[in-house]
């Protein structure tokens, strides 16, 4: 067997990919920009269901993505991904060579028949142009993982043994819980971005995480609650939690404990009817962290904005074409400032996009005006605005995608407590549950985990199975209260693309209060 | 792509050194290479834009391995390795299997040999396992071109436009979605099954969408097949036709309504909520609207559900199984009596052991074993192929959908009289987990409001939400047309076989009125 791929293997990697790209790359006939992305990850992982552990295993993974921008006369992209192994280290520039081949090939077929279709619709073909990436700053950069507890020294044993004590004890705290798996695991990935711009950046991490999910039987049917934590650390994440500035997390042990109790209690309470309207909702940082999400991070994609996600991922309803849509607007409250910010900590961190684009912060809404959208470099070039380093891809064998990072309500300055008490006749909305969003993100229902009446001020009875329903623009507006609390919730998969990509960001928002009808069971 | 003879020969070489190793009680060696060829599309007329957005692939080979370690505490253990077929690829993921082995209580062996054989061959085309970067650009410009061909041609959007052609730009007229090419090749042996047993399968399908955005109109299109000689511009012709009928839509009223749902609004139903409950991943788990209800009325009398991994001719068949077993139907709701649950061998074997079974099932399982036999056991993943790297999960292959007494669509219209054709949902989700059964969605084209037994005006995509329950809409059908359409949805592994199907009384609320004002 070759040399093992491992992580230091791409200090090699590097060297080849450079030369590959500058050398082979921007040779090729045509060739505009040709960029190629490697990506190692090292990591170990378990699960374990009802007690037992059901399975656990420490691999790697290597793949490559590279990308051409090529044509005679009109411009066209062509990509192409591989899965690579352990035997393709002694072969790797011819890999590259042969990927840089077919994705060139495609390119230049592309923008051949652009222009045929282009010249045959005599009145539809004007909008087929050649779309060129808008330039950002070429830099050279390395930037290391940061951890405590290196993920490559924690055995598979342990990670095991943290699986399975979660899982029995949550087994272990009511007859109600019929079912309940837990897994967990801890990595460190590399990637590198290479460009014939010059541009060349190598991006290590660490990445650890855990998923519950849970099962009870109650007397208004089974409950299934799930959800997870994470970061961008070692494996202290799994042993201690976090706590740091916006990003407080629970040690497995305590989050399934939690989790898990909720689940029991929930179960048990009554179900929740629909209001008959518009109601008063406090909403806790959980929840806000799907609603960043949701109704304001995606309609922000500049993709999904200049329709690229239409039969997909959708619209949005903030950019109707270029010239007419809802920057400079009012449209929420003016308690309401949301960004997205890569540069900070959090499962979206990042400080260059696999486009090799700097990161930096994007506000989307400012004192509830609408400002700017997530982008890539085609489209901040056809937009007419500078990339800001929003385009990444699940692994290098993927085309990068505009995404969210670590995207969030931003704090206001109230007491959360106080919002809650201010509140003679409402409902508390605790933790996200399941999403969905109209197609331009205009209107959403999201389930939450539990919904408590407040009657005076105080908390009261708990419901299962609510949650809220509300025009997008409406329910912005509504916001009279804006908490301090503010917290970042790792999102361990977001599905966008073709083929779907599963991506890790962060999400998050501090407690606050809006209107919105609280939504019940339909059963 | 390596030929299936040397996947066989992989597998079989593989098979042999795994069990050569003292601890070693149980092998399975699965080999595979699988490469998906997809061209992504955006077309907007009223933006520049690429046309073909992303022709690309992604690839891989390797080969995974389950075994089964000899001792009291009866390990077992699943290990891969990428790009690599060797002597060394198999000793490493043995290395890996037996690294990570862990004692399940519910692992009872690796697959016995099903008692019957399968029965497909040659049902794909080869040459789809070689198609060029010029094939793959040119199957996405087809589609572009049969999408533009049609608006282009429209004389309800050359009048929209007040006659001027030079103005249709300025409808908005949009094209999404892609052209997708599956290339998958497996072979399989085992200790139990020691003759390589291999398969090789490929499938073109294409989704598409198509908009006239200055008017709110949205039409879809998909077409599904095994061969290279599948007319992608369908796809996109139906989508512009569909964007283009949708045209002066208008909203309809919160209320009750007796729907009739198309093929796609069918699929996605089945897709995001009944299938996952039909599965016996999520019956062991409670987490199924359809917990101890085997054997039970859970939909109308007549209505028929059911798999067909074997189906000659379906897109989705398969000869075997990514676990060895032949593929074949599965009847799941059959005269409205819920009949069957999909299954791979671990699932399979699990709840036959199940001290909770009765309980989860409804009926003693052991008295229904050919209802629960593994014929689902894949490897999927990633957008298509069967990936060496992961053990088989369980998933649906071709899902049909009938009813003992089909029906023209026309007729089914009529039945409803007054009411709503719901052609095109979306983010249809089991808001309240999958065990409740309650959903919520939103309808998004190709939708009209029926009346005096006719479609009338289409429906304004964007403006109605359907919160409602999969319990009530499978008690409340009215009617199945007798035709069906092979239906794909985003991330989907399954194809759908989906029929027009009427059901009384489905709860729709109105949405987004402001959008009226901004648009």
């Amino acid at each position: 067997m070759p040399a093992k791929v491992d992580i230091e293997y791409l200090d090699k990697a590097r060297a080849i990919a450079r030369d590959v790209v500058m050398s082979y790359g921007a040779g090729k006939p045509f060739m505009k920009e040709c960029d190629v992305r490697v990506e190692v990850g090292v990591g170990k992982g378990a699960m374990a269901e009802n007690g037992s552990v059901k399975r656990a295993g420490e691999d790697y993974g290597f793949a490559i993505g590279v990308h051409a921008l090529a044509g005679d006369g009109a411009l066209a992209s062509g990509y192409v991904g591989k899965q690579l192994g352990t035997a393709d280290v002694g072969r790797f520039d011819s890999e590259l060579k042969q990927a840089i081949d077919a994705a060139h090939a495609r390119a230049m077929a592309s923008a051949r028949s652009k222009q045929r279709v282009r010249s045959r619709f005599s009145a539809l073909g004007g909008s087929l142009e050649s779309l060129d990436w808008a330039p950002v700053r070429v830099d050279q950069k390395t930037i290391p993982a940061q951890f405590k507890i290196d993920p490559g020294s924690v055995s598979l044993e342990k990670v095991q043994g943290a699986t399975l004590d979660s899982c029995k004890l949550i087994a272990g705290l009511d007859k109600s819980v019929v079912y309940s798996v837990v897994g967990a695991s801890t990595s460190l990935i590399r990637e590198l971005f290479v460009s014939s711009e010059g541009i060349d950046i190598d991006f290590t991490y660490a990445q650890t995480e855990a998923i519950a999910l849970i099962v009870a039987s109650g007397p208004n049917g089974n409950l299934e609650f799930y959800d997870s934590l994470g970061h961008q650390r070692g494996w202290e994440v799994i042993e201690s939690g976090v706590n740091s500035g916006p990003i407080r997390e629970l040690s497995l042990l305590d989050f399934a404990r939690k989790l898990g109790k909720d689940t029991v209690e929930t179960c048990a309470a009554p179900l929740m009817k629909t209001t008959d309207g518009p109601v008063t909702v406090v909403v806790d940082p959980h929840f806000a962290a799907l609603i960043a999400h949701e109704i304001i991070g995606h309609p922000s994609e500049l993709d999904r904005a200049l329709k690229y996600e239409t039969a997909y991922a959708g619209r949005s309803w903030f950019l109707k074409q270029p010239g007419d849509d809802m920057r400079g607007k009012q449209i929420a409250s003016p308690l309401l400032t949301a960004f997205s910010d890569p540069t900070i900590e959090g499962f979206g961190h990042f400080l260059y996009d696999h486009e090799g684009t700097p990161a930096r912060r994007v506000f989307h809404i400012r004192n509830g005006v609408y400002e700017e959208f997530v982008n890539n470099r085609q489209t901040a070039a056809l937009f007419g605005v500078e990339p800001n380093g929003s385009c990444r891809a699940t692994d290098a064998s993927f085309v990068p995608l505009i995404r969210m990072t670590n995207t969030t309500i931003a704090p206001g300055k109230d007491d959360p407590a106080a919002i809650v008490k201010e509140v003679d006749d409402g409902y508390y909305i605790s933790g996200h549950r399941i999403p969905s969003i109209a197609e331009s993100r205009e209107n959403f229902r999201i389930s939450a985990m539990k919904v408590y009446q407040i009657k005076n001020g105080q908390l009261g009875q708990l419901y299962r199975d609510g949650g809220i329903i509300s025009d997008t623009r409406d329910f912005f507006m509504s916001i009279d209260a804006m908490g301090s609390d503010w917290q970042l919730f790792p999102v361990p998969n977001c599905g966008k693309g073709q083929p779907m990509q599963a991506k890790r960001m962060s999400n998050g928002g501090p407690t606050f209060r809006a209107r919105a009808v609280v939504t019940g069971a339909s059963r | 792509m390596r030929s299936l003879k040397e996947l066989s020969a992989a597998a079989a070489a593989g098979l042999k050194r795994v069990l050569a190793n003292p601890d070693v009680a149980e092998a399975e060696v699965f080999v595979s290479q699988n490469g998906t060829l997809l061209t992504r599309l955006n077309y907007t007329s009223h933006i520049p834009s690429n046309g073909v957005e992303e022709p690309k692939s992604t690839a891989n080979l390797g080969i995974g391995i389950r075994v089964v370690f000899k001792g009291d505490r009866r390990l077992s253990g699943f290990g891969s390795e990428s790009s690599d077929i060797s002597a060394d690829a198999v000793d490493e993921a043995l290395r890996k299997a037996r690294q990570g082995a862990v004692a399940d209580p519910d692992f009872i062996s690796l697959p016995d040999p099903a008692a019957s054989r399968p029965t497909l061959s040659s049902y794909h085309d080869e040459r789809l396992m070689n198609v060029a970067a010029g094939d793959l650009v040119d199957a996405g410009w087809k589609t572009v071109e049969g999408a533009l061909d049609v608006f282009e041609s429209s004389e309800e959007l050359l009048g929209l436009a007040g006659g001027d052609r030079s103005r249709l730009p300025g409808l908005g007229l949009i094209l999404g979605g892609d052209v997708t090419m599956l290339q998958e090749r497996m072979a399989i042996a085992s200790s139990r099954m020691p003759k390589p047993q291999s398969d090789e399968s490929t499938l073109v399908m294409s989704f598409i969408t198509a908009m006239v955005e200055a008017q709110s109109a949205k039409g879809g299109g998909c077409v599904v097949g095994t061969n290279l000689e599948t007319d992608f511009s369908l796809a996109g012709r139906q989508a512009a036709r569909g964007a283009i009928a949708s045209v002066g839509g208008k909203r309809v009223k919160t209320g009750q309504y007796d729907v009739v749902l198309g093929p796609q609004a069918v699929t996605d139903i089945f897709h995001n909520l009944i299938v996952p409950g039909l599965s016996l991943e999520l019956v062991y788990a409670g987490a199924t609207p359809f917990a101890g209800k085997f054997g039970q009325k859970v939909a109308v009398p007549g209505f028929n559900v059911y798999d067909d991994g074997a189906a000659p001719g379906l897109a989705a068949s398969k000869r075997i199984t990514c676990e060895g077993l032949p593929t074949g139907r599965t009847d799941l709701i059959k005269g409205g009596v819920l009949v069957g649950l999909l299954a791979n061998d671990y699932e399979h074997q699990r709840i036959l052991r199940d001290p909770n079974a009765r309980q989860k099932l409804g009926v003693d399982p052991r008295e229904h074993i050919a209802a629960l036999a593994p014929r689902n056991g894949f490897r999927f993943g990633r957008g298509g192929g069967r990936h060496f790297d992961s053990p088989p999960g369980v998933s649906a292959t071709n899902l049909v959908i009938e009813s003992d007494s089909g029906e023209s669509s026309a007729d089914l219209i009529r039945k409803v009289r007054n009411g709503l054709y719901i052609g095109r949902i979306w983010y249809t989700y089991p808001v309240n987990g999958f065990s409740t059964g309650d959903f919520t969605c939103t309808v998004i084209g190709d939708s009209f409001v029926i009346r005096d037994g006719k479609l009338a005006e289409p429906i304004r995509p964007n403006t109605v939400r359907i919160n409602h329950n999969t319990h009530k809409v499978l008690n409340n059908v009215l009617g199945v047309t007798e035709s069906r359409q092979g239906t794909v949805l985003w991330a989907a592994d399954q194809i759908v076989y989906a029929p027009e199907v009427a059901v009384r009384g489905v709860s729709v609320s109105e949405i987004a009125g402001y959008m009226d004002a901004t648009s």
